[in-house]
């Protein structure tokens, strides 16, 4: 039995848990008219849980603190995907109760289960928090799979629409073709190194033939290949982005991805790393193609969800610079300080194209014609949303960006040519970003009716944009955060 | 390894008595198809329509929950086998255990997920 | 005797795995798969992982397969559409890339096995649903009890995905009824 203190490192997942739980049951004696309660109170309980977090952050910063016999770590790493992944879960919650009800509205008469989605999302909470933190093989497969299950069903939600539909089982299908692909590799790396541990892993991988381990590298990046749509796993991200709820879009370009790189993260650093392999160049040619891939194809898109996958699948090739550059002594903070201010951004773009489609009933970029007059407020934060997406300054984009190319060009001198890819391909990403902007200013509107902005949406749309600002122009406690967060290996 | 010898005969041997009586049935028994006796067993009942017909998702949710709360079962006998060991503490954990599939008993209850409707 | 057994189930595993691709029906895959996992019992059995093989006959072999076979009587098996076969370059290219992976995978297994310590025996009571237990309990406490939370969050998957809306509404309104009712009843009885 572990003692009670590491009890007391696990409050916020315990919380987190509690509140599902509770939520549950809330949900269960609340009337059908009334289902927000359900969201209101799990956006309270979440930022409860960050007071506990806050604690943790103050009072852990050894790296590779692991509590639960080695298989759960608490060290800053860990502390910080619990901040993003509570931060992630309660705009998505804010941002779904008036989509749900517009959307709902549209299905007619199909059984919503407002409450049990509240809940699901808390629950996928709990399994990024879970997710980032785990040190153990066994634990890293389970809460992965659990993120999966409960973005599975968040995914198909609208049962009446054939497109969520397609996109829960589109995403199942692949994502548990991966899972299984994953396994193997996990299996491979136990039975090479008789661990399940990685901090273990670690101290016996050096001596574990290089074939072998290559096999197993490459059947675990599948997995993570796949949560975080790198290319050549990335085929269900524009198909299932398009037909699940646009929250849930959100949720999983955001929480899913950030959740994905810190297990890639942790696995990589701590268990690969000792043994020799060059796993650099491997990951910085991943990131490449997934950069030209994800950049090119979003070029001819005409729905904003597709453009924002294709966008998604670009930039985890972005973050995969910083994958490639962990270890030097200041790249270390690039990307967590890319995944913080990415959320940001890519949670209030998503959460505009959820309140377009929830009013225009449209997801097509030409439908946002004239945005700049029906909804001006709107028009402003969506322009600052795709400059951030590009990384012009003086967004947290750029500072984003700029970051991980500092990282890469600091680490070594042989990943110069992945930062010529990240430069060229975000000229390449501002001709679709931009023309969003061109769309929504120069051209002339459809129908000049305003746009009513519903209050809880426009209040979590106010925060991201707020913090896209923020984040670029004041950069400073971020970073300083980021760098206590970084250290990873003993 | 070896204390399994005799499960292992026993399927051998349970393979080969069936190959046996099949094969016998084939090589010695004649075979005179009527109509009658072509159709499909429906005890006694006269078959009517299409064998494959479908089966309402209703069937689905029961074998669903039947097999989630089966693998629930399934972790209760370890803990019943190693009990002694873990003492009061491994109590605990079981109940925690039990507490969260509980809450999810009720909440399938109050859905009427557990009613044939 | 290991080898004995290992080369009969292993043999039957795989003939059980290509059933499951190779076959045009549904049913027929599935029941190739209870092959597949039936004979992996053994081979977990041949591991020492006795308690693991006994659960992977009662609910992989039993529970999981019986619930395969319902949701392929869910569809509609006489009308529906043949399995496509996939684009022809795209077979090619699976075939090519899988013939690639077992190239490598072989070379692994070759490589490994000219330098790792194998052979290496359990310790006595490996595999018993004690020992089990005991890990489970202790060392892989957290793993465990996560697994009530994912079997929660599979419970209430499964009732949203698969209960329809009709049914709550149907319920509403017969409960509405029953209401409605019970006045003339009392005005029969009088």
């Amino acid at each position: 039995m572990p003692p009670a203190s590491d009890l007391a490192l696990l409050v916020p997942e315990l919380w987190l848990a509690a509140l599902g739980l509770v939520l549950l049951g809330v949900d269960l004696f609340v009337g059908e008219q009334n289902k927000r309660t359900v969201g209101w109170v799990a956006v309270g309980g979440l930022l409860l849980a960050l007071v506990p977090t806050w604690g943790l952050a103050g009072a852990v910063h050894r790296p590779g603190t692991t509590v639960f016999f080695g298989s759960y770590a608490v060290d800053g790493f860990a502390v910080f995907f619990k901040f993003l992944a509570i931060i992630a879960t309660t705009l998505v919650i804010l941002a779904s109760m008036d989509y749900f009800r517009a959307s709902g509205d549209r299905q007619g008469s199909t059984q919503r289960f407002e409450g049990e989605f509240y809940t699901l999302l808390v629950f996928t909470g709990l399994g990024l928090v879970l997710m980032a933190a785990s040190a153990d093989l066994i634990l890293v497969a389970l809460s992965i799979e659990f993120v999966s299950l409960t973005s599975y069903v968040l995914a198909a939600y609208l049962k009446g629409n054939p497109k969520s539909n397609e996109a829960g089982l589109k995403y199942f299908l692949f994502g548990a073709a991966a899972s299984a692909v994953m396994f193997y590799g996990f299996s491979l790396l136990y039975g090479l190194t008789g661990s399940t541990s990685l901090y273990v892993i670690a101290e016996k991988v050096a001596t574990v033939p290089a074939p072998a381990l290559t096999v197993s590298l490459a059947l675990m990046l599948a997995g993570f290949g796949f949560k975080i749509s790198m290319v050549p796993f990335h085929q269900w991200t524009p198909d299932v982005y398009e037909g699940a709820p646009t929250p849930v879009a959100a949720f999983l370009s955001v929480g899913s991805k950030a959740a994905g790189f810190a297990v890639l993260l942790r696995v990589v650093a701590v268990a690969i790393a000792p043994s020799g392999l060059d796993y650099v160049t491997l990951i910085a040619g991943l990131s490449a193609v997934s950069m030209f891939v994800g950049n090119l194809l979003a070029l001819p898109q005409r729905n904003i969800k597709r453009m924002l996958a294709y966008s998604s699948i670009s930039h985890a090739g972005f973050i995969l610079i910083g994958v490639a550059a962990f270890g030097g002594a200041f790249g270390n903070t690039g990307l967590l300080i890319y995944l913080f201010a990415y959320m940001f951004f890519t949670l209030g773009a998503f959460f505009i194209a959820a309140l377009i489609e929830a009013r225009l009933g449209s997801d097509d970029i030409p439908d946002y014609a004239g945005l700049s007059q029906r909804a001006p407020g709107l028009a402003f934060l969506m322009a600052l949303f795709m400059l951030s997406l590009t990384g012009i300054p003086p967004t947290a984009g750029f500072f984003a960006k700029f970051y991980i190319f500092a990282a890469a060009i600091e680490r070594s001198p042989a990943l110069l040519w992945l930062v010529a890819v990240g430069v060229v391909n975000s000229v390449i990403s501002l001709y679709y970003y931009v023309n969003v902007i061109r769309t929504m200013y120069l051209l002339p509107p459809q129908d000049p009716a305003r746009i009513q902005e519903p209050a809880v949406l426009r209040t979590a749309l106010w925060v991201t944009g707020a913090a896209t600002l923020l984040l670029g122009l004041y950069p400073q406690p971020l970073i300083t955060f980021a760098r206590a967060a970084a250290l990873l290996l003993p | 390894m070896t204390a399994y010898l005799p499960i292992f005969i026993h399927l051998l041997l349970a393979v080969l008595l069936t190959a046996a009586l099949l094969g016998a049935h084939a090589l010695l028994g004649g075979r005179r198809p009527t109509v009658a006796k072509d159709e499909p067993y429906e005890s006694g009942v006269w078959p009517i329509g299409s064998a494959r017909e479908r089966i309402p998702i209703r069937y689905y949710l029961i074998a669903m929950l039947f097999i989630l709360f089966d693998i629930e079962a399934v972790f209760l006998y370890p803990w019943a086998v190693a009990f002694r060991d873990l003492g009061v503490v491994g109590l605990v954990e079981m109940l925690v255990f039990l507490g969260v599939l509980f809450v999810g008993f009720v909440y399938a209850w109050q859905r009427r997920a557990l009613e044939w409707e | 005797m290991e080898l004995a057994l290992f080369i009969p189930f292993a043999a039957l595993a795989l003939a059980g795995g290509l059933g499951v691709i190779a076959s045009g029906r549904a049913i027929h895959s599935a029941l190739s798969l209870l092959l597949v996992l039936s004979s992996l019992a053994v081979l977990y059995l041949l591991l020492g992982a006795q308690f693991i093989a006994v659960l992977q006959v009662i609910i992989y072999a039993g529970a999981i397969v019986v619930l395969f076979l319902f949701v392929i009587m869910l569809l509609h098996m006489a009308t529906g559409e043949p399995a496509a076969r996939g684009v022809r370059p795209w077979r090619a290219g699976a075939t090519v890339a899988a013939a690639l992976f077992f190239a490598a995978l072989l070379s692994a297994v070759i490589r490994t096995r000219a330098t790792a310590d194998l052979g290496v025996a359990p310790a006595v009571g490996f595999g018993t649903a004690e020992a089990v237990g005991r890990t489970l309990f202790t060392r892989f406490l957290l793993p465990f009890e996560l697994a009530s939370v994912i079997l929660l969050v599979g419970i209430i998957g499964a009732v949203v995905l698969a209960k329809g809306s009709l049914t709550l509404r149907v319920h509403a309104e017969s409960r509405a009824a029953d209401e409605a009712e019970e006045p003339r009843e009392e005005a029969l009885t009088r």
